[in-house]
């Protein structure tokens, strides 16, 4: 008969409601205005008792829940306090409307205190079912963000590149791929098939379906098994409509399970070799647009370039540094540089392209100290300057197609601290012998061979 | 009752119904609730914040085309999207399959067929071997058949998606699908999406132009390059390569430019009016296309004409002025993207390789198909790399659906000429320049290229990757219509990481 004290446990989810909707119906009819202000005592002293009584039986089976199902007392604790609380309150509630011969204000201050009990004893019983976030979650993140609430996400596994070697297998891979992928449901509180992937004892233990893990063999392993199935198999895990793994993810997890599904083993002892993990490596974030803390240009500002026949535009809504073009400007001269230089800071993409810029452009040019990409085709320079854009310590690309620049007017460049490419297409620089610099020429002059099949007609 | 005087008395109800009382108050309750409740919900969400400030109507309302920044760093500029229509055969072009070779002619294995539909095979058709010799090039090793050998060349600037699929086999859905995300019509073009959301950076040009080769349009409609539920300023703008390049964009004879300006502007103020008294925003799209139409004249004629380029730019393209080629259009696309134009849509028709006549065969036709674009392909790309345009600029080739491994057996008979029917389930599409891994090639197909068996694409996750290229979370780009919000991916769609920079 050990079967009894469980069973009565689990009927605690079902227990709970009828205390809160009884309880709650005797404290209604307490705040119901009625004439002789006793109308309803002989109904509020029967929802009070019959509210204790069931409030008992929910006490109870929620006590043998907590001792059979193993939850630890730190989980339970405020709940099963308030939960008794409100079972001796109610009790005592009773007695006191036995007595009474009408609601007197100690009685209603009474009854709206036993109402506050049942609803934070419900609120965290639903937060032991349900975690903590239940209600948060469906929140928009704006309006968390009104209240002051950080919504955080596991991250991405990643390896550090000079130590992975050292990385524990489980707890430094396995485990945190499991946490991102799988974990959202497979966790102590939602056991969704009654699996935990979120510690090494879950996923030993196994699911409904019994045990997820043979070591060194892949197909009854449920564990990398379901992860392989088809998308439109019901089998397949995650569930078809969810974020699927990474494929080097489900790669390393094979790996694991073939190799020995060891716990303290590092990556190295179990011989990973570097190609099944690189996949992981943190990427160094080098975004091509500087990030900055410069505060965006007003659009008063903006309007007014725009009003002159400048292209502005801020690079995205997130980065305040502006791309500026030329586009529909081609009378743009020396003079219409004062206007650029309030936002100087914030140019980034300048394209001056087949408009009517002096030598002397390049002076102020170079003064802009977030510039990435430089577009000069097509205006009349001689180049002696160029030496001087070395101080634009973000330039990446320059554009000096049609232009009349040789290599030498280039050399000037040669060891720029960030410059990527030039262009010189349709230069004189194109047609000379090749030099190498610190950054890649394009002379472009490509040409298409000929070939007989271009001619043939089938 | 005359025509006139019942339009007169309904234009009067109209504007007395604008003005009641009733409707002011009624307007108030569900929209300055609304205009409340929106900054603190959707406070961070810029689509969203350009929307409510259109609420406004900003800069953005009266001119719809204002250039807007993306939401993110773009990694491109614009666009050129080169569609195949009638979709090419992956089996002669790049997805190399040997073993196919060695069961040409033999019955199509039942279990492949079970369950399938096609769009002419019936019953059990025969395997066809790939028509084409096949090798690998460049430093990536890209497979890449005879048909293409200039292409061959460029092959270390291309990334390739060898298992997308699509669930439409008929040329209509499955263009639209590709085009609009949906199957259906209705929705908006890829290439209006991306206008809506940046505008366009010439204001003398249009943000989205469409070009097409071969004779004829996409079976599918101009609904391919439609503005859907957006407002129809954002539709695409078809420009020919022969003749004019927009129809009736000359001025005719005896109008001058300083006649036409007045008769604009007569018509923009009585439009002005009526937009006042209606706030339809079709009427500002109608008055800016005025005043585009106005200043295009000017720019269009400009960049349309191929003439000027220098000879080696013709001899690299294979270009003939005067015609209407693909070859002129993939110049053309360079000129309109160097420009400043977002989206250059081109479409190529006559891809339609049944095997029903010598035109459309595999081996005859295709090859005459693969040799028209085979040059422009590849010195639009080399072309927009040396004048570092590739960096800025996303390349995308594509049908709407790949070919099956069997000989086509329309009505159950054998065809005159070698050919393959519609086939969604595995294809062939691949993208270059800006912000697309160099030499990468993504999915992979079974033995005969029937379906993918690993990397699948899907339609969405293509659209999905263009976006974010240019600067767009797919999940958050959307627009209200009809009570919900829409993106062009739906509910679907993840960026293809692996051919991403």
């Amino acid at each position: 008969m050990e079967f009894i004290l469980p069973l009565l446990g689990r009927f605690h989810p079902l227990f709970v409601h009828l205390p809160i909707g009884i309880l709650l119906f005797g404290i209604l009819l307490v705040f119901i205005p009625s004439k002789t202000n006793a109308t309803f005592l002989p109904s509020i002293r029967i929802a009070f008792l019959v509210g204790f009584i069931v409030g008992l039986m929910s006490a109870i089976s929620g006590f043998l829940q907590y001792q059979q199902e193993g939850y630890t007392w730190d989980t339970v604790q405020i709940h099963l306090i308030l939960g008794w609380i409100t079972v001796i309150f109610s009790l005592g509630l009773y007695f006191q409307f036995r007595k009474a011969q009408e609601l007197t204000q100690p009685l209603k201050i009474q009854s709206g205190l036993i109402f506050l009990f049942i609803t934070l004893t419900g609120h965290f019983g639903g937060n032991i079912t349900h975690g903590e976030d239940y209600f948060l979650e469906v929140l928009p993140p704006g309006l968390l963000a009104t209240f002051g609430i950080e919504t955080q996400t596991v991250a991405q596994f990643t390896l550090d590149e000079n130590s992975w070697e050292e990385a524990l297998f489980y707890d430094g891979a396995i485990q945190p791929i499991l946490n991102y992928n799988c974990s959202s449901c497979h966790n102590p509180r939602n056991l969704k098939g009654e699996l935990d992937l979120s510690t090494i004892k879950g996923l030993m233990k196994g699911g409904e379906n019994g045990e997820i893990l043979k070591v060194g063999n892949l197909k009854e392993s449920a564990l990398y098994a379901r992860l392989i199935l088809p998308h439109e198999d019901e089998e397949h895990m995650p569930p078809a409509e969810k974020r699927q793994p990474r494929k080097e993810e489900v790669e390393l997890i094979k790996i694991w399970i073939e190799t020995g599904a060891s716990v303290d083993k590092t990556l190295a002892q179990a011989t990973v070799k570097r190609t099944s993990v690189q996949a992981f490596f943190r990427k160094e974030e080098n975004p091509f647009f500087p990030i900055t803390d410069l505060k965006p240009v007003s659009s008063d500002t903006l309007s007014i370039l725009r009003g002159k026949g400048f292209f502005v535009e801020q690079i995205s809504a997130d980065n305040s540094l502006l791309r500026i073009s030329c586009l529909n400007f081609p009378a743009f001269s020396e003079k219409d540089w004062k206007s650029l230089k309030e936002i100087s800071e914030h140019i980034t993409y300048l394209d001056l392209s087949d408009t009517k810029a002096p030598e002397s452009i390049i002076d102020s040019i170079s003064g802009l100290t977030h510039l990435t990409t430089l577009k000069l085709n097509g205006i009349e320079i001689e180049g002696k300057g160029l030496a001087k854009l070395k101080d634009s310590k973000n330039l990446k690309l320059l554009y000096l197609n049609s232009t009349a620049l040789t290599l030498e007017n280039l050399t000037q460049l040669d060891g720029h601290p960030s410059l990527e490419k030039v262009y010189i297409f349709k230069t004189p620089a194109s047609g000379q012998e090749k030099r190498d610099f610190s950054f890649h020429l394009e002379t472009g002059d490509f040409l298409l061979p000929k070939l007989a099949s271009d001619t043939i007609v089938y | 009752m005359n025509q006139l005087e019942r339009l007169l008395k309904e234009f009067g109800e109209q504007k007395l119904q604008n003005r009641t009382r009733r409707h002011f108050l009624m307007d108030c309750v569900s929209k300055v609730g609304g205009l409340a409740m929106a900054p603190l919900l959707f406070a961070c969400d810029p689509v969203v914040r350009a929307q409510s400030q259109a609420l406004n109507l900003s800069g953005r309302d009266l001119n719809p085309l204002a250039p807007l920044p993306p939401p993110f760093a773009p990694k491109a500029k614009s666009i050129i999207y080169l569609h195949m229509a009638g979709a090419p055969s992956q089996l002669e072009l790049f997805d190399y399959k040997p073993e196919l070779l060695k069961y040409d002619g033999k019955p199509c294995p039942e279990s492949l067929l079970e369950g399938r539909q096609f769009a002419f095979i019936r019953g059990v058709p025969n395997l066809l071997g790939p028509q084409a010799k096949f090798a690998q090039h460049g430093e990536s090793g890209a497979w890449v058949s005879d048909y293409l050998p200039h292409f061959s060349s460029v092959v270390d600037e291309v990334a390739f998606l060898k298992a997308v699929h699509t669930d439409q086999f008929n040329h209509g859905p499955a263009q639209l699908f590709m085009q609009t995300g949906s199957p259906r019509l209705g929705r908006p073009s890829i290439g209006s999406w991306v206008t809506y959301g940046l505008g366009t950076e010439n204001q003398n040009l249009p943000g989205f132009v469409v070009l097409t080769s071969g004779g004829k349009t996409p079976d599918a409609g101009k609904s391919v390059w439609g503005s859907g539920f957006l407002p129809s300023v954002y539709q695409g703008v078809q420009c020919r390569s022969k003749g004019d390049p927009v129809l009736y964009l000359k001025d005719p004879d005896g109008m001058t430019r300083d006649m036409k300006k007045s008769v604009i502007e007569a018509i923009n103020s009585t439009n002005e009016e009526s937009f006042k008294d209606f706030g339809d925003p079709e009427i500002l799209a109608r008055i800016n296309q005025y005043e585009m139409a106005y200043r295009m004249q000017i720019e269009v004629p400009e960049v349309m004409n191929i003439n000027d380029e220098p000879k080696a730019i013709h001899e690299l393209y294979g270009t003939n002025p005067g015609e209407e080629s693909f070859a002129n259009n993939c110049l053309l696309a360079r000129k309109l993207v160097e420009k400043g134009v977002r989206f250059v849509q081109l479409y190529d028709w006559g891809w339609d390789t049944h095997g029903t006549s010598k035109e459309e065969s595999i081996d005859l036709g295709l090859r005459n198909k693969c040799r028209e674009i085979d040059r422009p392909i590849t010195a639009l790309l080399l072309d927009l790399k040396q004048r570092g345009l590739l960096e800025e600029t996303l390349v995308v080739w594509g049908g709407e659906f790949g070919r099956t491994p069997m000989q086509e057996n329309r009505e159950g008979k054998e065809q005159g000429f070698k050919g393959r029917d519609h086939h969604g389930e595995a294809f062939t599409m691949w993208m270059a320049g800006g912000g697309i891994k160099k030499g990468a090639s993504y999915g992979l197909t079974d033995e005969f290229g029937f379906s993918g068996i690993d990397e699948r694409v899907s339609v969405h996750d293509i659209h999905a990757s263009i976006l974010h290229l240019m600067g767009f979370n797919h999940e958050k780009f959307t627009y209200d219509f009809q009570g919900r919000p829409f993106r062009l991916t739906d509910v679907e769609g993840e960026l293809i990481h692996s051919i991403l920079a």
